[in-house]
């Protein structure tokens, strides 16, 4: 008996051993594999690290999250199995998700050794070589000097982005005074930094557009400042702090989101109703609550329709409806994301001189719209965000529309957000030279 | 209207405004389709297994499971999409100041709604079909009561399941695909209708078939119904030849003859009684608590998903 286990953890042992040093073996080819894409070498010895950035060295970012969430599933069960080796009915159980986990992962790794034999433009066919003999191939992949990635990873940690205004506003009296010193998130191994040095003034009264190309943290910049997503930042209106008070003053600010999200089987009256009943202030009277509902038919135009269904609005009347929802509360600060997207010219022009007419009853308006050219006239300021060096999203420009124009030398607002784009994106890749150009412009103004 | 008061309606204020706009959504949308849903399946099923319910033990252990399955099919079906299918909504409305208790908690109204109507519904059908209905009441002083009452928390049960699965999943494919599979799981963990390995019978506590086919087959007094399988079996060996002769068939010929058979029926039952189905209060209440305490459970971990809509990505 005695002799029958020890030759049991003998071979265990051994098997453990291999299973190590295949480990290991594997792993000194990935230092090599990542040091060729540009991916830190330690990540090659840190399980599901190695997994996930294995993904972004084959360009399959997507794949590479699901590849290392797979894994470390595979992982827990594993032990979980191990811990019930000798309950028969309790391991095969858990053998059935193993299975199914090991399929999963065999896709996976399937889908990213495709995408990195694409990436060191190479034959197909050496997908049967890493699925059979996984930890030689990537050495041999690693070591030989022949095997060249044609794109690497852009390591942005040890950029520095274009330098700051770090000088914070003195909360005015009135309007919205925005302070936000930096808006991160850790994000598989990595932190990333969203926004950072964003400082500004928009007094009520004020229509004003929030320019920025993709990524450039337009949805991160209007949730920090709704509160909605907090960032290291310091939000007032009118004097009031809206991350301190943030439940009190969620009906103060309102945000249209892009999509009209509306119940469509719901009356236009019944939804504006519930609208009322949910946003207006609990002592409000009923004859309050009408007034104000009748009042949002009125100036939304759906006093015609308002006893149709949801579904049966057209593109514009839905539009007006779901900014109708939110205006119902008479927030101070209201803001807009496209709010003119599946609208004609004729309607979207308006559409915003209905918003112009709400800024100029003393309300602070902000509108993101990607085509803002033809509607430029009505607003009065401009915030431009863009992305730096380091890929974080950062002030270019805020004031009037006339003085950018100036500003970035442009005579358009699409101008201006093409001079602001990176390069792969189709534009001058000309951010850091307009942050840095604005900061001096502040820190000259403000002294 | 500057609202420098700044209260706003309470949860329970908002449980109702969600409730009138689930009750309009009934009439506007296909919901009330659950209903007459309801009543085809019920028909169904009585037609199909009805005719041995609550009169023989393989009957009733056979039209417990199919009454138990109906149940649960017709929970699943009520609200596997309802809050999958608004989820941006939800989000948006989130943001807004809505309370995820005060909308889960209008859905567990509504939805009771919806299963004691069809519970009722289902009852309805059954005894137009003429099916047997339990004769005995154990909770309150009427045996209807008590079968509508357990077929209520089977159905409410798997409502709640269903909305779980429905915070959970992201798109209304990924919830009708995950449907069938719990489906399978009700059913083949439903205790007693399958001979399951004993290391695997916890599992049957998860589900609610478990318990509402024990309550129904407790509430149709299963242990004291005659057993006919054993008859049968036999029945079809009548013309097995031994020594040139027909023991068997003698003996039936015996027995139908002398008025045993009836007898010998019952005896048999008496001999396979199940402890687990006595006519007994205890039972049928410890059915319904199970099924409660599932449901509250599934309401549970309901909301504390739905509280994570926020990280949604647009």
């Amino acid at each position: 008996m005695t002799t029958e286990m020890t030759q049991k953890l003998i071979s265990l042992s051994a098997q453990q051993i291999y299973s190590l040093f295949t480990y290991l073996f594997s792993s000194i080819g990935f230092v090599f594999l990542f040091k060729k894409c540009g991916v830190k070498k330690r990540w090659a010895f840190i399980p599901m690290a190695r997994e996930y950035h294995l993904g972004l060295c084959a360009d399959k970012e997507k794949d590479g999250r699901g590849y290392c969430i797979m894994v470390g599933l595979l992982f827990v069960l594993e032990i979980l199995a191990e811990l019930f080796e000798n309950h028969t009915r309790i391991y095969l159980f858990l053998s059935i998700p193993i299975i199914g986990l090991f399929v999963t992962i065999m896709v996976y790794l399937m889908r990213i050794y495709l995408g990195l034999i694409k990436v060191f433009e190479r034959k197909k066919l050496w997908i049967i070589a890493f699925l059979l003999l996984e930890p030689y191939t990537v050495l041999l992949w690693g070591l030989n000097p022949k095997f060249v990635p044609s794109k690497k990873i852009e390591d942005l940690s040890e950029v520095t982005g274009a330098k700051e205004i770090g000088k914070k506003l003195i909360t005015e009296e009135e309007g919205l005074t925005v302070n936000i010193q930096k808006r991160s998130v850790i994000d598989f191994f990595k932190r990333k930094i969203l926004l950072k040095d964003i400082h500004l003034h928009i007094p009520k009264g004020h229509m004003v557009l929030l320019l920025g190309g993709s990524g450039a943290g337009k949805t991160t910049f209007i949730n920090a400042v709704t509160g909605y997503e907090k960032a290291d930042a310091t939000i007032t209106l009118d004097d009031k702090d809206i991350y301190a008070d943030y439940d009190k003053m969620k009906h103060d600010i309102g945000f249209v989101p892009q999509q009209d999200l509306v119940r469509g089987n719901d009356t236009v009256m019944m939804t504006i109703s519930d609208a009322a009943l949910m946003r207006l202030s609990k002592y409000a009277s009923s004859m309050e609550k009408e007034n104000r509902i009748a009042r949002m038919l009125d100036q939304f135009g759906l006093e015609s329709v308002k006893y149709n269904l949801v579904d049966k609005l057209s593109g514009g009347q839905r539009k007006r409806l779901s900014i109708a929802l939110e205006f119902i509360s008479d927030p101070t600060l209201f803001i807009l994301d496209e709010p003119d997207s599946g609208l004609d010219g004729v309607m979207a022009r308006r559409l915003f001189e209905s918003l112009r007419e709400i800024a100029d009853g003393g309300k602070i308006v902000v509108v993101i719209t990607h085509t803002p050219d033809r509607v430029i006239d009505l607003f009065d300021d401009v915030i431009v965000l863009a992305k730096d060096a380091s890929r974080t999203g950062r002030l270019a420009w805020y004031g009037p529309v006339d003085e950018a124009y100036e500003f970035f030398g442009k005579s358009s607002m699409e101008e201006i957000l093409l001079s602001v784009n990176q390069k792969d994106e189709g534009g001058e890749g000309r951010a850091d030279e307009f942050v840095e150009k604005y900061a001096d412009r502040v820190k000259e103004k403000v002294g | 209207m500057n609202q420098d008061s700044t209260r706003y309606i309470g949860r329970v204020g908002q449980t109702f405004v969600y409730l009138g706009k689930l009750f309009r959504m009934f009439l506007f949308q296909s919901d009330w389709k659950v209903l007459p849903m309801s009543a085809i399946i019920a028909a169904l099923v009585s037609f199909a297994v009805g005719g041995n319910i609550f009169k023989t033990m393989e009957g009733t252990l056979m039209g417990a499971f199919a009454l138990s399955c109906v149940c649960v099919w017709n929970g699943f079906f009520n609200s596997i999409q309802v809050i999958v299918r608004e989820r941006a909504i939800i989000k948006r409305e989130h943001r807004a100041g809505m309370h995820i208790s005060s909308y889960v908690a209008s859905h567990m109204i509504y939805q009771a709604v919806l299963c004691v109507l069809q519970s009722v519904i289902t009852i309805c059908v059954c005894m137009f079909m003429g099916m047997k209905m339990p004769q005995g009441s154990l909770v309150t002083p009427f045996p209807l009561v008590d079968f509508g009452l357990t077929l209520f928390f089977i159905t409410y049960c798997a409502d709640m399941l269903a909305l779980l699965i429905s915070c959970i999943a992201k798109t209304t494919t990924a919830a009708m695909t995950i449907m069938p599979f719990l489906l399978i799981v009700e059913l083949l963990f439903s205790g007693s209708f399958f001979s399951l390995p004993e290391d695997v019978m916890p599992l049957t506590n998860l589900t609610s078939t478990k318990w509402g086919l024990t309550a129904i087959c407790s509430q149709g007094e299963y242990n004291s119904l005659p057993m006919v399988s054993v008859w049968n079996s036999a029945l079809k060996m009548k013309d097995m030849e031994v020594d040139g002769e027909k023991p068997l068939l003698d003996t039936f010929i015996y027995l139908e003859e002398n008025n045993y058979r009836d007898e010998l029926l019952e005896k048999s039952g008496e001999l396979n009684q199940n402890p687990e189905f006595d006519f007994d209060t205890g039972i049928v209440v410890k059915c319904w608590l199970w099924l409660l305490g599932w449901t509250v459970v599934y309401v549970i971990i309901s909301v504390i998903i739905l509280e994570f809509i926020d990280r949604d990505k647009r």
